[in-house]
Formats: C-alpha cells, structure tokens, sequence
C-alpha cells in the first residue's frame, strides 16, 4: 500500500530491482525483529505454562494450561527478591556515583587552560589501555578487604574510562561564551558546572547515566568473583547459579511438594522476572541510547 | 576584555601573567573535583600494575600481612612461569581459540548490521520501520546471563528446538556440550544480542547522508542498486572502518563474559580462550602466577593492538578513539 502511495507522488514508476529491494526488505527485517522478539515470548509463555506442558515442549509462543505456581515458587522459596534488591541497590548507588566523579573528572580536563590537563589525561589513557590482569586486581580488592560488599560491586565501574572521554568532549563542545559571561557576573567553577554546563549537557549525560546503570545491572563477571555469600548475591549471579544448579532445585521441588513446577518453568521464570525492569525502563533507554549513538558518531 | 578574548582564542596569550599558584587559587575546585577518580585509578588501576610483579615471583597469598604486602614478601623466580606458560599445550590452544572464536564472529557477523541498516532504510512504511528497529535491538539490552537462560529455553535438551527435532525423529543436539557445535552457538548468540544495536549505529550514520545528493543521482536516472552503492556505501565508510578497526583492537578483549556464561568443562577444548583460562588458573585453582602471567601477555598484546587501531584510526579517518 505504502509503495503505490509514493509512486503516485512522485508520478515515476518504480522499476523492477527498486521493487525487489524494497520487498526484500520489508520481509528480511520483519523475520529479524520476530527473530529478537519471539525467544522472549517463548521464554514468557514457559514460565506461566503448567509443569507437564513445559517438559513434553509443547509450549511455542503462548501459555500452555497457563497457571501462577512457578512464579510463586521463584518469589517464595528463592532468594530472588534479595537478589534484585541486591542489584538495585548497586545500580542506583553505583551510577549515581559513577555520574559525580565522571562529571567531576571530565569538567577540568574538558578545559584547555587547565594546568596539569595533559598529564591527568594522559594517566587516564594509560590506565585505559593497559590492564594490570584479573589477578592483580582481584588481589588489590582482597586487601582492601571489600570482598561481599557492596563497595567490591561498585569500585570496578566507579569510572568508565570511555564514558568519561565522550562526557569530556561533549563539555569541550560547548561554546565558551556562555561559560566566559557567568565568570563576569562572579560565578565560581563549581556553580558554573552545576547551573550551566550541566544542563546544557543533559542529553549526553542521560546516554552516559543509561550506559553506567546497564554496566551495573547486567554485570556478571566482577559480582561472582567479589562476592561469595548469598546474601550478596546479585540478580545475574542467582540466575546463573538457578541454571547451573539444577539439582538443587529438583530436591527442593520434591520436598517442597510442587508438582506443577518445573525446572526448565523455574529458568524461565527467574529470566522473565529480571527483565521486568529493563522492558519497564525500555522506552526511556530506547530515546536517550539512540540518542547518544548520535552525540557519539559526531564527537567519538 | 582582553582576557575574554584569549579564552576565546587559545592562540593568543593574556596580557597579564597569570602565575600557577594564582591559577590555583582560583581553580582549586576544579582540583578538588579530580580526586575521586584519581584515588579510583591509583587503587583499582595503577596498584594492579604493580601487582603484575606476581608473574615473576612464587606468589604465595599468605606470605605477608595482606594479599599485596605477601606480593613484596614472595621470592622472585624470573620467567619461571612464563617458560611454564609458553610450553604448555593449553597456551596454544586458549590463544588459538581467542583467535578462531572472535575470527568467526568478525567473518559472520561484522557485514550483517551494514546490510540491515540498508535495508531497513529502504523501508518507506513509518511505523513499520521504527516497529522493526525498535524490536532488533531490544536483546542488546539484555546481559549475558539472561541471554544464556534463553536460549537455554530453546536450545536446551528438553528445548523447543530439540522437542522439534525429536518430532520429526531426528536425534537431539547438546548445543552447550557438543564440541562441534559450541563455536557456531557462540557466533549465533552473539549476532543475536548485538546485531540490532550494531544496525541502529549504522542506521545512524546513513541518516547523516545528505539528501540532496539521492536526489541528484535519481535526476540522473540511478536505480535503488546504482544509489546504495554508490552514495550509501561510501557515506559509510567511516562507520564501517572505525567498527572493523575497534573490532580488531579489542579482539583479545571481548566474547569474554560471555564464554564465561555459556562455557563448561566439557567444551573446554573449543572455546576456552585467553581470559577465561586466566580465570580458571590464576583464580579457580589458584595458580596465580601462572594467571598473572597470562593475563600480562593478553594486556601487552592487547596494548599493542589498541594503541595500533588508534594510529590506523588517526591515519584514515583523522580520529582518536578515546
């Protein structure tokens, strides 16, 4: 419908390989975006679908006899709800930390009469590219006897190096007569930061904000090697051990007496679980992260 | 005013000398503002660099009051682990497979995202497009753990992929324990999670095209194919350079978490890579000199290859990656 529209506009027919393309297209990106979108429907429907539906996999892409049970068993009988206040904590606290000293660190370095710029920029850059190693730093946080805190979660995205360079070229972007007129009417540095640079950076500082709290959120590595309890547990870290200790599960399903609980129901259950939050900030993250591929393709 | 005017042109300097303990006065906050990151780069950055002498030494973790005080009690034995390192088997294979893994993943999916952002530019139909785009890159949000669990989901041996195979009385397939099909399990699920977001990148940049110059090539009678080659690929090119150079840089670097999530013991031959087996070493058994040691080689070549993508970077494209 929409082709012959455009044809009739622009009064040219369309020849047969723009037809074909354009086909093409349509088709090819529909069977891409059903390919992304229809494993997490897949995923939805399993963990709402009865035990028996779920093992004989007769479950696709809708709730088989759909039944409330496996949820309940992932909220009541697992350390689900500690893990996610676990990982909101450490994203809420870690990124609005992380967007301080960011800020603080790219607003004197995004200033070219400041004394000493190139030496902390060039330290930045060194630390940047190259990297003491896993051990090294896994023995620095021992010593610092922050394993199975909340700090030991944080310190490793305290500063992103990449996210504090574009912070700095987006302040090195605006223009100086703005800043220059409030240090006329006596502003001092700081209140220039808070009341002009700030808000005249907005869209770069939500994309970079966005960047720091998925690092957080989603980070697996640095929260299973600095933590060890269960109390500490992250959100990815319990899933991962949810899939990788079934047996566990099976026992507790036993004894528990939850016969229309299944393993492969419990997985994607806790899966669906921990995306609730990232569906929920979707919109959000969609209009500031396209947005910062923008900034980023113009100023690197 | 005429300070104003030498800010404005960093050129020319003010009249009046401005001493540094004068700046420093003045801009002491700006000084202040600096410290929280600096500590976080001597702690977490700048310490490890020194923990890097764990390579030479028998580290024993107890030698000293703590963890970094037993590193200057431990003796220094040389390249005794490197020589270790160097003549085991396990180190050709983990850095072959670094090589093979992230080659394929360049090979198979570096071009997808170029072809996908072409033609989802070719679609006229609005609410289609954004429709499709915004579902594409919805995975890319996702962390690899969840990614794990779902294609667990489908791939798994009571999956719904092994239920249809075993429909159609074909035998199931143990995608996480096969070793010949590990690799390509990994490729796919990594074009999966990035695919979209790599597109919406290169969406980006055909967006930045000047419009004028379709027009100008449509007057001159250039079909869709005529276009796209020659106005839309060229526009391209910069993206496309910078990606495939960073891809390169950082090839020691990524697939790591990911490996981590979707690896066991009985793949280990086929995808066990440079940063996993630094891990399993010098942390899971607790060789760490061996992990240190490791782990020292994929930062030197690591620092090689990035600091050799920004120079080819500054060279074609007049640009810096940091």
């Amino acid at each position: 419908m929409q082709l012959r529209k455009r044809n009739k506009v622009n009064g040219i027919s369309l020849s047969t390989s723009e037809k074909v393309i354009s086909v093409i297209s349509y088709i090819f990106m529909g069977l891409l975006a059903l390919c992304a979108i229809l494993p997490i429907l897949h995923v939805v429907s399993k963990s709402f679908s009865s035990a028996s539906a779920v093992t004989s996999g007769s479950v696709l892409f809708w709730p088989v006899k759909p039944q409330f049970e496996t949820m309940k068993y992932v909220l009541e009988e697992t350390p689900f709800l500690n893990a996610l206040k676990n990982s909101l904590l450490v994203t809420g606290i870690g990124t609005v930390i992380s967007m301080l000293v960011t800020i603080g660190t790219a607003y004197p370095l995004s200033k070219p009469d400041f004394k000493g710029r190139k030496f902390f920029i060039m330290a930045y850059i060194v630390s940047m590219v190259f990297f003491g190693g896993i051990v090294p730093a896994y023995m620095v946080v021992r010593t610092l006897k922050i394993i199975d805190t909340y700090i030991a979660l944080i310190l490793p995205f305290f500063i992103v190096h990449f996210n504090m360079f574009v912070v700095k070229n987006y302040f090195e972007g605006l223009p100086e007569s703005v800043e220059e007129s409030a240090r006329i009417d006596g502003a001092s540095d700081m209140r220039i930061l808070v009341s002009i640079v700030c808000p005249m950076s907005k869209p770069v500082l939500a994309t970079v904000a966005m960047l720091y709290a998925v690092n957080y959120w989603n980070n697996y590595f640095h929260a299973m090697m600095y933590t060890t309890s269960t109390k500490m547990q992250t959100l990815q870290v319990f899933i991962y051990n949810t899939i990788n200790n079934t047996q566990t599960l099976v026992e507790r399903l036993v004894i528990g007496n939850y016969t229309n609980v299944s393993i492969d129901g419990i997985i994607a259950a806790v899966v669906v679980l921990s995306l609730i939050p990232i569906v929920a900030l979707y919109p959000f993250v969609q209009r500031f992260m396209v947005h910062g591929i923008t900034i980023g393709s113009v100023k690197g | 005013m005429k300070n104003i005017t030498a800010r404005l042109r960093p050129g020319i300097k003010p009249r009046k000398p401005y001493g540094l303990l004068a700046y420093l006065r003045d801009h002491y906050l700006l000084y202040l503002m600096l410290i929280p990151g600096l500590f976080f780069l001597i702690v977490y950055k700048f310490l490890p660099l020194y923990g890097i002498t764990i390579a030479f030494k028998d580290y024993s973790i107890f030698a000293g009051s703590n963890p970094i005080d037993a590193i200057a009690k431990s003796p220094w034995v040389g390249f005794k682990h490197f020589d270790r390192l160097f003549s085991s088997s396990q180190f050709v294979k983990v850095l072959l497979n670094t090589l093979i893994i992230n080659g394929y993943k360049i090979l198979f999916l570096f071009p997808i995202p170029i072809i996908c952002a072409i033609m989802l530019n070719e679609i006229r139909n609005v609410a289609y497009r954004k429709l499709a785009q915004t579902a594409i890159y919805v995975p890319y949000f996702f962390s690899w753990v969840i990614v794990f669990g779902i294609f667990y989901s489908l791939l798994g041996t009571y999956g719904i992929v092994n239920s249809a195979l075993a429909a159609l009385g074909q035998e199931r397939i143990s995608f996480f324990s096969d070793t010949n099909v590990f690799r390509g399990l990994l490729v796919f699920t990594e074009g999966w999670k990035e695919i979209g977001w790599n597109t919406v990148i290169y969406l980006a940049a055909i967006t930045a095209i000047d419009p004028t110059l379709y027009e100008a090539a449509r007057v001159d009678g250039a079909g869709k194919l005529r276009q796209i080659w020659n106005i839309t690929l060229p526009g391209l090119a910069p993206t496309i350079v910078l990606m495939l150079i960073l891809k390169v840089g950082y090839i020691l670097e990524t697939g790591f978490e990911q490996i981590l999530v979707f690896y066991n013991a009985t793949v280990y031959d086929v995808a066990d890579v440079i940063q996993t087996y630094v891990y399993r070493m010098g942390l899971g058994q607790a060789d760490f000199s061996l992990g240190t040691a490791l782990g020292l080689f994929n930062s030197v070549v690591a620092f090689i290859l990035i600091v050799g993508a920004n120079t080819v970077c500054k060279k074609l494209l007049h640009r810096s990656i940091w």
